[in-house]
This record gives structure tokens, C-alpha cells and sequence, in this order.
């Protein structure tokens, strides 16, 4: 997401704002209104998207700004600019990328008020065409949710922002036309989608009806596909270069320039953790799914164990931000915090259940780890305590201090869980068996 | 007087911006109902001279202080009317200041009024407008040519003192040739198109329409440079001719046999003389080819069919009152038609690739001929123009355009001046450069004009 529009330079946070405020005479293609170059950024975008997926760009070529012309209310110029690919032949988890291009998103029309809201209209669009290919509802979801991973990697796209990411879906079942099913504003949509358009076409042909090629809306208030007006899809788009804008040329300069800046695709990275630091790929997986999680992974990993590090991520930390409903890019932490508390984990200074405590505390409330234990009333019992605690437990268990100094060793174990239980888990238990240990022995010289 | 000393006389304080707008107000009440040049007048003119004035006194004018302004009706000019001649946008004031205007006002000019035109810049008489024909001033009850028609008319009987013209096709020069007055097509990408209303987009340029060579200079040097938030154009920052009256002497001019196998001989007749002067004047004569140019006119037309059927998509009824297919006239009508036959998918790569095609060829004959030569001099318009109101077939109108189209398929610049004139009307000569070669080509107009003068 640029902050300025593909050719003016009105803002983009169109849903910010009033109705018809992010405008300019560009944008509503007044009469007369010209572009402005095309949007640096935005190209730069594209190109770093293509590259994540794979894609060869295409470089040292015009690459020219089409208008498709077609006749609908959110339309101001009565065309959309979209470019010719700027990158093709891509792959992404198996499913092949055919090209990816640039387009202006239309205004945003209200057909029961009959109203158009124009701040949408001319911001940057990332088209990303895909191969056929997957089989599946099932398979395009998690194509759809791998891809929305490569896009938030790139900090560019904000899929998670209502409507900045729509798809449109093609089914085609054996023996029947193939359907392209528009209108789609979320994952869920996509799959609800399919599966409906599966169901009705698969219904169609068991009663022996023609599935017939044709595009068709998605109510999602509704959950069904219905037929769009003939008119819009049957339409000749007319294409023609744009005569008022120069066709962007990519060199071979912007794309190093961009491979420099950019980072490693999630789905090779998910595949780099699980072999760099052994880790399992389902906590590969969970971590990859946010890039700043993935980067305090790495941090975390060079100092902790990276095995516990990743268990600790995965079946923890990921559960705590969302429970409370954050990214990782939001935490308030810092990763030495995180380090630092993992670390009283790892070295068994304090047990997992208060780790994973503090751990919460720390997402909600961040502080240093010592002293949040401290609020928790965790902390591990200072050496005088620890003393009375264990002064306490042989004091109440008489019988097994006396099973013990009759030479069974094992009733230490029993003792220091009392210890530790007494402490309120607090206390490490090696460190209370050794002074359990010393205790009882001074016992067994001296006597009660 | 010329152009330069109405200027010094305004700087001198012997005429003020108030009362030459007060004059032209004056002509115009009085010639407009018969010519119907402009379709609205700035009613805000005096109060903006006002503002000029007070400036004058204080030491701030700029280039144009004080000089009225002719705008053609398809160069948004904000509160004002650009109408482009058409129903379709009858009720459209504009929004804003198309670029030109921007800096038009930047140096004191005033915006005298909106000028009529063909209809959306498409035809080369006039009489397409939606609210009726010019009149030519200086051939009464013939064209004023077109599509500037009402700008060349405004300059012809001085009812302003420069005027904005647009040409796609010849629609600056056409105008200027049948009415007298001298009108400049820059290069294409020289002048900043923001606030122009399309016709086609990769041939269209706004250039000035003047009584005099100097006035054309001005305004070009006010109008031409580039514009920051504009994507199509050349990298040129300000443009200055510098010594305009250095004489053609040494210079290689170039002539086509072309030009008089399309041209009706009472015109080239007027032609030839005014080559012969620049011979005179120490100019070299050299004959040029230009094989393919009668083949311009086709493939121009089907470009800029396709382009302004694109154009005008936005005229759809929905934020404009009027949908464009409804309201207009038949010969934009057909354009449009013409336009969306030949995009669709099954044509375009017969007829509107075709067109491309040619047009490169159009350009690379040209600019192979402006090596050779530092201008090339001819004929504007092939014909004597028609008298008003006299039924003409698409092909007998587009006929006009022969030897105008080239230099915008070629992205050239061309200038026209007065050469002469067949039965008392106006014949210009046109004078074609290579792109930015205005400096030269003004050079080769300004001798022409002072030599007619002289001559008388």
C-alpha cells in the first residue's frame, strides 16, 4: 500500500476519510485531467511481490499502461489503467504464478443509494494471475493464505484491511464451461465461494444440464454465486496503450536495487528454520506466519535453545498475542526481555508453568522478567527463606527424615517436592534437595 | 499595432490593462453576433485587470500583463465554460485551470473569453459546433477553418490580443491559414495538455494563434516547458527564441513535389512566390520527398477515431447530465463509431495496428526529410475554403487535412504565416520543423511576415 494514488498524488487511505475527499481531478477523471507518471513505489511494489513469488520480471522492455474500457458507475473515465505483466512465470508452494501486473482500482459504487465514493479510485492494485491448478476448495484456501503471508512479508499490502485484497475465483469441473466468480473480499469468501460454485455445477451435470462459460457475482451476505449481467462480461474491453503515459521500463538496476531490499520469502524461510535450527515444520510454520515473529524467533534462537525456543513460540507465545488480538509486529517487549525470561526456562531457575505466567505478563504489561516474576509473586525464595521452608518440611515430616537416615535415599525425592511445593513451586528444585541433602546429613552427625 | 508595442505601451502606462480589456470588450459587442467566435465571456475580465494594473504600478508585470487571452473552448479555465462546442458538456464549468492557463495568468494575461470551436475539436470548417458556425473576418460568408475556428476568428478581427488554439490534425493551422493570422503547433510533448479536453491524446497540442510572429513567440514561451505533474512530455524546462530576426540566409529549406500534386494550383501559385522570396533572402532550396504522405490521412483518422472513442467514455450520461452518443453532432457521432468498430478485437489488428504502422512510416519519412533541410515550407490547407453552410461529404471535409496530419502522426512542429491571397482569401504558408525546432521555424515565419509587409 502507497501512500499516494497509482497517478495523482491524493492519499490512499480511502476508508479513513469521508465520501469523495481523497480526490483529485485526476482521480475523477475530470475533463481534461492527465496522469502523472505512474507511482514509483507502486512499480517497486510489484516488482518485489513478483520477485517473492518467483516470477521473472520483465526487464529492459515497455512495458505499456492498457485502458480496459467498460461502462459502469465506479468507472470515472469510462476505462481502468492496467499494465501489461510486469512479471511472469512464477511459483508459489507448488502452484504456478502466470503473471502479475499493475491496475488503479475503481471508486466504490452503491447501487441502493446510487451513490460512488471516489477516494478508492486510482490506488495502486497488484494483480497476481494464477495457473490452474489446484483442485481443491481446500488447496486455494491455503494457496490464498500462503500468498497473503508473502504479501504482509512485504510490508506493501495490508491484506488484513477490509477489501484490500479481493480475489476472483475460476471453477472448472469436467465436462462443464469454465466460471469465474467475482465479488470476493476474504479467504473465507474465496472458499465459500467455490464450494458453492462446485456443488451447483456438479449438481448441473448430474442432471445432465450444460454448465455454461460465464462470470458470476458472490453475495456473501448470502453465501451463493449468482449470474452477473451478461453486458459486463461479454464486453469487448477495447484495449489500447495508454496515450498519455510513457510504458514503464523495469532495468536490470531497480531489480537488484529491490532483491537488496528485500526479505527472504516466507515459504523458503519456513523451510530454512526447520533445517537451521531442527526444529519441527508445524513450529516452522507458526512462526513464519508473521515476519516480525519469525525475526524475534531468530533473535530468541541465537541466545536459547532453539528447540525450546520454538516450542515456546509456537505453542505459547503465538496462543498469548492471540488471545489477546496482537501481531508480533505490535508487542511492546523487547526480544532481550523475551531472551532473558526463556533463559530462567532453560537453565530451570523457575518452572514452566511460571515462565509461561510471565510470559503473558510480559505481552500484557512488559518488564523486565526478574521483576515481573517479582509482581507475580514468583521469584525464586531468597537463600534464608528457602532455609526455613526446608527447616519447615523436615520439621512436619518426621517419619520420612527418619526413613532417610535409616538409608533411604530415595525419600529425598518425596522431600524436595515438599520443599518445592512449600515454596509455592517457586524454588529450584536441585537447589532444594542439595540443601535438603546437606541438612539432613547435618541431622544424621548431630542428632535433633 | 504589433503584439511587442501594445505590450510596451501598456508597461509605459499609455495603455492600461483596463482599458485593453475595456477595447476588446468593445469588439466584441460589437462583432461577436455577427462572427460568433466566443460561446462565454470572462465576466471577472475587468476586475482581473484591475489586479494586472495595480501590479503594473508596482513593477510586478509579467510577460503578458495586460494582453487579452482568447481561450479555446476545450482548455479547462476555472468558473469559466469549456463546453468543447458540445451539447454533451453545455453545462460543464470547469473545475480548474488547465496548466496553460496557470501560467498564462502567472504573467499577467487576462482570460478574455471562450472561443468557439468544431465540436469537440472534431472537423476543420467551424460549423460543427453544437451553437452554430464562425464566421471568417477576413472572407465573410466563408469557413474560418477549424477546429480553432473561434480562436483564429477572435485574433482576426481583433477582438483579443493572442488566442489558445489546440491542434490535432491542423486545427490551428487550418484556422490561421483561412483567416490570415499566425498559429504555431509546438512539438508534440512541449506544451503541458493537463486541463485539455482529449481528442486524441498522442497527437494533441495547444499552441498560440497571434496577429503577428512576436505574439506567437510570447505566448509559446509563457505556455511551453515541462510540467511536473504531467507524464507525457518532453524534457524541456522553458523554451526562449532569443533573436528571432536573424533572416533565413544560409538556411536549407526544403519543398516537396508532394504537396502540389494535392493542392489546388491557385494555391501553390501563392506558394511558390513566398519561396521564391526566402531564395531571395539567401535561403538554400532543397527538394524533399515525401512519398507516403497522402497515406497519413488515413491512418491518422483511424487513430484518432480509436482515441477519442476512449476520450469520450467518460461522457456517459452519469456525471455530465448528458450522454455523449445522445446530444452530439453526427460527424463526432461517426468518429466515436468509427472508433469502437475498429478497437474491438476481431479489427484493431487490421485496421487500427494498420494505422499505427503507417504512422511510423509517416514519421520516419519525415524526420529522414528534416535531416536534410532546417524547414520544410508548403501549402497549409490544399483548398480554398468553402463558403458557409455548403454541404460537404466526411471525405471532401477530411480532405483539408492533407497536409496538416503528418506533423502530428510525426510529434513535429509546424507554424503557418500569411502568404497571400486567392480571390481575397487568406492562403497561409506552412513551415515545418523537426521536434523543438520552433526556434527555426519561427525564424523562417518571422522573414516571411516581414517580407510581406514590406511588399504590402
Amino acid at each position: 500500500m502507497t501512500s499516494k494514488k497509482l497517478y495523482c498524488n491524493c492519499p490512499t487511505n480511502y476508508a479513513e476519510v469521508p465520501p469523495n475527499t481523497n480526490v483529485c481531478p485526476i482521480c475523477t477523471g475530470m475533463p481534461g485531467a492527465k496522469p502523472m507518471m505512474p507511482n514509483e513505489g507502486a512499480i517497486d511494489a510489484a516488482v518485489e511481490i513478483s520477485l517473492m513469488l518467483g516470477c521473472e520480471v520483465v526487464k529492459n522492455k515497455p512495458i505499456y499502461i492498457q485502458r480496459k474500457h467498460y461502462d459502469y458507475p465506479d468507472l470515472p473515465s469510462g476505462y481502468q489503467r492496467t499494465s501489461l505483466p510486469i512479471a511472469m512465470n512464477g511459483v508459489l508452494e507448488g502452484v504456478g504464478i502466470r503473471e502479475v501486473h499493475i491496475e488503479e482500482d475503481p471508486g466504490q459504487y452503491d447501487p441502493v443509494s446510487g451513490t460512488v465514493d471516489f477516494n478508492r479510485s486510482g490506488v495502486p492494485l497488484v494483480e497476481i494471475v494464477t495457473e490452474p491448478g489446484m483442485r481443491s476448495p481446500e488447496e486455494a484456501r491455503n494457496f490464498l493464505r500462503t500468498l497473503t503471508r508473502v504479501l504482509e512479508y512485504t510490508r506493501k499490502v495490508r491484506p488484513e484491511a477490509g477489501g484490500a485484497m479481493r480475489a476472483d475465483v475460476n471453477v472448472s469441473l469436467e465436462g462443464g464451461g469454465r466460471v469465474e466468480v467475482k465479488n470476493i473480499n476474504s479467504i473465507k469468501g474465496a472458499y465459500r465461494a467455490l464450494k458453492f460454485e462446485m456443488q451447483r455445477q456438479a449438481e448441473r451435470i448430474r442432471r445432465g444440464e450444460v454448465v455454461t462459460r460465464e462470470t458470476r457475482a458472490y453475495l456473501e451476505s448470502q453465501m451463493i454465486t449468482v449470474p452477473m449481467r451478461t453486458k459486463e462480461f461479454e464486453e469487448d474491453y477495447r484495449y489500447i496503450p495508454d496515450p498519455d503515459i510513457f510504458p514503464i521500463i523495469i532495468t536490470e538496476e531497480m531489480v537488484e536495487r529491490i532483491k537488496k531490499q528485500m526479505v527472504e520469502p516466507p515459504h523458503l524461510r519456513e523451510k530454512r528454520l526447520a533445517r537451521q535450527y531442527g526444529i519441527s515444520p508445524q513450529a516452522a510454520r507458526v512462526i513464519t506466519s508473521e515476519r516480525e515473529l519469525a525475526d524475534l524467533f531468530e533473535r530468541v534462537a541465537a541466545e536459547v535453545q532453539p528447540q525450546l525456543a520454538a516450542d515456546w513460540f509456537r505453542t505459547k507465545l503465538k496462543k498469548v498475542l492471540n488471545y489477546v488480538n496482537l501481531k508480533a509486529r505490535d508487542v511492546r517487549f523487547t526480544p532481550t526481555q523475551l531472551i532473558r525470561l526463556l533463559k530462567l526456562v532453560e537453565t530451570r531457575k523457575i518452572p514452566r508453568e511460571h515462565g509461561e505466567l510471565a510470559l503473558r505478563e510480559l505481552v500484557k504489561e512488559p518488564d523486565d522478567p526478574e521483576r515481573i516474576l517479582e509482581r507475580l509473586g514468583l521469584s525464586p525464595p531468597k537463600p534464608e527463606e528457602l532455609d526455613s521452608v526446608v527447616n519447615t518440611v523436615i520439621r512436619e515430616h518426621k517419619q520420612a527424615v527418619c526413613e532417610y537416615l535409616e538409608g533411604k535415599s530415595e525419600v529425598l525425592n518425596f522431600l524436595t517436592g515438599k520443599v518445592v511445593a512449600a515454596s509455592r513451586r517457586r524454588a529450584d528444585p536441585r537447589e532444594a534437595l542439595a540443601i535438603l541433602r546437606k541438612k539432613l546429613e547435618e541431622i544424621r552427625e548431630k542428632g535433633i | 499595432m504589433g503584439t511587442l508595442e501594445k505590450i510596451e505601451a501598456i508597461r509605459n502606462g499609455e495603455l492600461s490593462a483596463t482599458e485593453n480589456v475595456e477595447l476588446a470588450l468593445e469588439r466584441i459587442r460589437k462583432l461577436n453576433g455577427k462572427l460568433n467566435a466566443f460561446l462565454e465571456i470572462n465576466s471577472k475580465a475587468m476586475e482581473e485587470a484591475g489586479e494586472v494594473d495595480r501590479m503594473l504600478k508596482a513593477g510586478e508585470a509579467g510577460k503578458l500583463a495586460g494582453l487579452t487571452i482568447a481561450v479555446k473552448s476545450n482548455i479547462n479555465v476555472k468558473g469559466l465554460r469549456a463546453t468543447c462546442a458540445s451539447k454533451t458538456l453545455e453545462d460543464y464549468v470547469c473545475p480548474y485551470d488547465a496548466e496553460v492557463i496557470t501560467r498564462i495568468r502567472r504573467e499577467g494575461g487576462i482570460i478574455i473569453g471562450m472561443t468557439n470551436m468544431d465540436e469537440f475539436a472534431c472537423g476543420s470548417s467551424g460549423e460543427t459546433s453544437a451553437f452554430g458556425p464562425t464566421d471568417n473576418p477576413a472572407a465573410p460568408g466563408y469557413i474560418p477553418g477549424g477546429s480553432s475556428s473561434g480562436s483564429a476568428a477572435a485574433v482576426a478581427s481583433a477582438m483579443c490580443d493572442l488566442a489558445l488554439g489546440t491542434d490535432t490534425g491542423g486545427s490551428i493551422r487550418n484556422p490561421a491559414s483561412h483567416c490570415g493570422v499566425i498559429g504555431v503547433k509546438p512539438t508534440y510533448g512541449l506544451v503541458p495538455r493537463q486541463g485539455l479536453i482529449d481528442l486524441g491524446m498522442s497527437l494533441d497540442q495547444i499552441g498560440p494563434i497571434s496577429p503577428d510572429v512576436p505574439g506567437s513567440v510570447l505566448l509559446l514561451e509563457v505556455i511551453a516547458g515541462k510540467n511536473q505533474a504531467e507524464g507525457m512530455m518532453m524534457d524541456v524546462e522553458r523554451v526562449s527564441y532569443g533573436e528571432l530576426n536573424g533572416g533565413v540566409k544560409g538556411m536549407r529549406i526544403g519543398v516537396s513535389p508532394q504537396f502540389s500534386n494535392l493542392t489546388d494550383p491557385r494555391i501553390t501559385g501563392v506558394i511558390e512566390k513566398k519561396v521564391e522570396f526566402l531564395k531571395d533572402l539567401g535561403a538554400e532550396i532543397v527538394e524533399i520527398r515525401l512519398p507516403h504522405i497522402e497515406q497519413a490521412l488515413s491512418a491518422y483518422y483511424l487513430i484518432v477515431s480509436v482515441e477519442f472513442f476512449s476520450a469520450t467514455r467518460k461522457y456517459d450520461g452519469r456525471k455530465y447530465g448528458k450522454r455523449i452518443e445522445s446530444v452530439c453532432g453526427e460527424e463526432v457521432l461517426r468518429r466515436i463509431m468509427l472508433g469502437s468498430y475498429i478497437s474491438r478485437r476481431e479489427y484493431r489488428g487490421r485496421y487500427y495496428q494498420r494505422a499505427l504502422q503507417v504512422r511510423t512510416l509517416i514519421r520516419k519519412e519525415l524526420s529522414l526529410a528534416l535531416k536534410q533541410v532546417d524547414a520544410i515550407v508548403g501549402p497549409t490547407v490544399p483548398k480554398l475554403p468553402h463558403k458557409l453552410g455548403t454541404r460537404l461529404t466526411p471525405l471532401e471535409m477530411y480532405a483539408y487535412d492533407y497536409l496538416t496530419i503528418p506533423a502530428n502522426l510525426a510529434g513535429t512542429c509546424a507554424g503557418v504565416v500569411k502568404a497571400g491571397e486567392v480571390n481575397g482569401i487568406p492562403v497561409g504558408i506552412q513551415v515545418q520543423g523537426k521536434p523543438l525546432g520552433e526556434e527555426k521555424i519561427l525564424r523562417v515565419m518571422r522573414a516571411l511576415e516581414v517580407e510581406s509587409s514590406k511588399s504590402g
